[in-house]
């Protein structure tokens, strides 16, 4: 479903190389967890995958088409939620919500029932009639949550998304990645969190210095590490300078 | 290095950027087009700046012949006055409030006299170089023809330095007592949109009342010679309400070593510290109270408890309504946005006919402009149409659409919407306040200016399509080199570059429009004629412009990082 292909990108007109002829595919049905330090290129990947960035070179595919030539085809299928929850504070949380599902095409019936489960199970029901700005930290990233959710796209890109968030919420998020992939939707996340990459994915991908460094299931990561304790014990062996 | 000097010194690079204009120029290596662009725009300014220091030369001569030409320095320093009381208060408000980088601020172990100062100085800088252009020509072109000696050329730029302190100090004590004032209860935004309203609206009664100073000589002969009779009377009239004008005159013309000039240097510093240091110690006590909690709102608890029937799902607008919508909504709901846009184009033409009604010359402006059509249509049409094109386009409005998504640009990077469609939804709210612009002139024109319907007609005609023009014109400017990485809302229009680009090249097309104008005037055509010719031009212009921004967003969207 998601393809990367020999994909760089660099800074500083080459003197920063953020990512390095990164190559991995991610198929349907999969919940892919991207790890690495910070400053590891994770950011700029998923920047590339969703179309905010362009790579230099290589390319991403979305169900087979190029994110740059058919970007608008690749974009109605993606749905992106930021590292930081950065959206309109001026406008209220169901407003946000109207205006994603009007970009997105999003009918009305399947609208409100969307919304309604969504901002029940996150418990913004409250809330969602006041203006972003009156929301905190966390609650900014249920509403970009729920947006994303409401959507149901193919493709799932998640920057950090559990950054901010309460355990509850946490773990309803949880829950709703794997219902995505288990209906066939793929879901492409970069975490901090070891545990939750660890119980939660499908395969991993560890990036450091803009290179991957390791990609398979859990038990193939083992095989390639000499600690093989926990997934915290790989991702230290693998990312040490 | 002092707190106080640190703070001051991380808060002007950050609003001026000069760290990050270093790094993208030297470092990234981005953004080295813009240098001769600018270099460019600056010469471009250069024949304005020109014929600007003829007319003052030209009042300069006339003011002599009176034996008043002192009343040039008055004038200057009360325009710069006055422009920085008016103006100044949005940049207050927003500077002082609306920063971002408050909420740190707020958090580290400084005074609230050192933050503030940290943020006067910002603005000081800013109004420097905003009124330089209006004001400087006027000191130098006094120094030049009254052969100042080297006494005159110290004192002026000291002068210059001291100008903007007394009416910033006085708007910043207002400001700071007012946001005390509506920092409480719920409607916070509504509160300082009313709250600036009514700062303005002193200001401007200031300002009237300045003109009615002036406008009390009327034809009364006894009194213009009794004014010319002396060398101070014009001086002394135009300055009467505001005597910083007239401390300032006595300063650069009688020099630090007479009596009278001396008294006004001590006049005119003495007030300006008494002010300023009446702000810092206002900011001491109330600029907290002002700003902490500022940014935060709370939902009504019954509105909240009604919430969940009153979800307002919508069936599904198209892309482009929505993102209308969303323009209109952040635009209306930013109290500086809309003060500076909205409402700025609903006051341009507003404040000009107020200060025109103020005095006893204001029939006569209506009288020139009747006098002017009925002898030369052709004359009165261009200046209604020009007058038209600059309440609608000068706003920033356009030149800062995409400015103003700042790190939320990320949205319209990653929908699905095309990106000629996005510059449209953007473009029609452009237009929409443009037209809000020309709405008000029209009104100026028909209730204080008396213009005959075929007048204002046939301008609004030839006005639409330019307005179309510049309006596409000034997205392309912002789209071109988006400021997305602001920490106040008034860096993203009134501080941003892209504004000031858009303005000289809209007031370089503007003056090209005229000259086809004149041109097309003197060849012998009728009027209809004229105006057809210049309908038929302005429209081509506007298609054409509308299609290239549309071009251009194809290629530009796609690399604007974020």
């Amino acid at each position: 479903m998601i393809e990367i292909d020999h994909v760089s990108k660099s800074y500083n007109k080459g003197a920063v190389r953020a990512v390095d002829d990164l190559t991995l595919t991610v198929p349907s049905g999969e919940i892919f967890g991207f790890l690495g330090p910070n400053g590891a290129g994770k950011t700029t990947t998923i920047k590339m995958i969703v179309g905010i960035l362009k790579p230099d070179s290589g390319t991403i595919r979305i169900a087979g088409l190029d994110n740059q030539a058919e970007a608008l085809r690749c974009k109605a299928m993606t749905a992106y939620v930021p590292d930081e929850p950065e959206i309109y504070e001026r406008l209220k949380g169901i407003e946000y919500l109207n205006f994603m599902g009007d970009v997105y095409g999003v009918s009305g019936g399947e609208r409100r029932s969307r919304i309604e489960h969504w901002l029940e199970a996150f418990e913004l029901s409250r809330a969602v009639a006041d203006p972003i700005q009156t929301y905190s930290h966390g609650m900014r990233q249920k509403i970009i949550l729920t947006a994303a959710l409401m959507i149901k796209p193919r493709v799932l890109v998640l920057d950090e998304p559990m950054v901010g968030l309460d355990p509850r919420s946490s773990h309803l998020l949880k829950e709703a990645m794997r219902e995505h992939c288990e209906g066939g939707g793929t879901l492409f996340f970069s975490t901090h969190i070891m545990e939750v990459a660890e119980r939660l994915c499908d395969r991993l991908a560890i990036i450091h210095k803009g290179r991957l460094v390791a990609c398979g299931t859990m038990a193939e990561l083992r095989d390639q590490a000499k600690d093989k304790a926990s997934l915290e014990n790989i991702f230290l062996e693998l990312t040490e300078s | 290095m002092s707190s106080t000097s640190a703070l001051v010194k991380a808060a002007l690079n950050s609003n001026f950027g000069w760290s990050v204009v270093r790094h993208r120029l030297f470092v990234q290596k981005r953004d080295r087009w813009m240098v001769p662009l600018i270099a460019l725009a600056v010469v471009g300014v250069v024949p304005t700046l020109v014929l600007y220091f003829r007319l003052l030369g030209a009042v300069f001569d006339m003011l002599r012949s009176l034996g008043q030409e002192k009343a040039l320095l008055t004038l200057a320093v009360l325009a710069g006055q006055l422009i920085i009381l008016v103006f100044g208060l949005f940049y207050l408000i927003a500077t002082f409030y609306f920063s971002r980088d408050l909420e740190y601020l707020v958090s580290l172990p400084l005074k609230p006299s050192q933050i503030m100062l940290s943020k006067f100085a910002v603005v000081l800088i800013n109004e420097y170089l905003t009124i330089a252009p209006f004001i400087l020509p006027a000191l130098i072109v006094y120094g030049f023809k009254k052969h100042g000696g080297p006494g005159y050329w110290i004192i002026m730029p000291l002068t210059y330095l001291m100008l903007p302190v007394i009416p910033l100090a006085a708007a910043g004590l207002v400001v700071v007592g007012m946001m005390r004032l509506v920092n409480v209860g719920k409607k916070k935004d509504l509160l300082i949109i009313i709250g600036s309203l009514v700062l303005i609206a002193a200001a401007l009664f200031l300002q009237f009342g300045l003109s009615r100073a002036a406008g009390t000589l009327g034809p009364d002969t006894q009194k213009i010679i009794a004014l010319i009779g002396s060398p101070d009377g014009l001086v002394q009239t135009i300055g009467r309400r505001f005597p910083p004008a007239i401390w300032a005159t006595r300063l650069l013309h009688d020099g630090l070593l007479t009596v009278s000039g001396f008294t006004g240097f001590a006049l005119f510093a003495g007030v300006s510290i008494l002010l300023f240091g009446g702000l810092m110690a206002g900011a001491q006590r109330l600029f907290f109270g002002g700003l902490v909690g500022l940014s935060e709102r709370s939902g009504s608890p019954g509105r909240r408890a009604k919430a969940r029937a009153r979800i307002k799902v919508s069936s599904g607008l198209h892309p482009i309504r929505a993102i209308f919508l969303r323009e209109v909504r952040l635009m209306n709901r930013t109290p500086i946005f809309l003060l500076n846009g909205v409402l700025g184009v609903l006051m341009i033409p507003i404040v000009l006919a107020l200060t025109l009604s103020s005095s006893k010359q204001g029939s006569d402006s209506a009288d020139i402009l009747r006098l002017m059509t009925s002898a030369k249509p052709i004359t009165g049409i261009l200046v209604t149409t020009m007058f038209m094109i600059v309440c609608a386009t000068l706003s920033g409005v356009a030149s800062s659409s995409f400015s103003r998504e700042g790190r939320k640009f990320w949205v319209s990077k990653t929908i699905p919407v095309d990106f000629r469609q996005q510059v449209l939804a953007k473009f029609l709210h452009s237009m929409a306040i443009a037209v809000l612009g020309i709405s008000s002139a029209v009104a100026v024109l028909v209730f204080r200016f008396h213009l005959g319907a075929w007048q204002w007609l046939s301008s609004l005609a030839l006005a639409l399509p330019v307005t179309v023009f510049i309006t596409s014109l000034n997205l392309a400017v912002d789209l071109a080199r988006p400021l997305l990485d602001w920490i106040s809302p008034q860096k993203a229009m009134k501080q941003n570059l892209n504004v000031l680009i858009a303005m000289l090249l809209d007031l370089g097309c503007l003056f090209l429009y005229g000259l086809a104008f004149v041109a097309l005037g003197r060849s012998g055509l009728s009027l209809a004629a004229v105006i057809g010719i210049l309908a038929a031009l302005g429209v081509g212009l506007a298609c054409l412009a509308y299609a290239l921004v549309g071009q251009f967003a194809l290629r530009r969207y796609p690399s604007i990082e974020t």
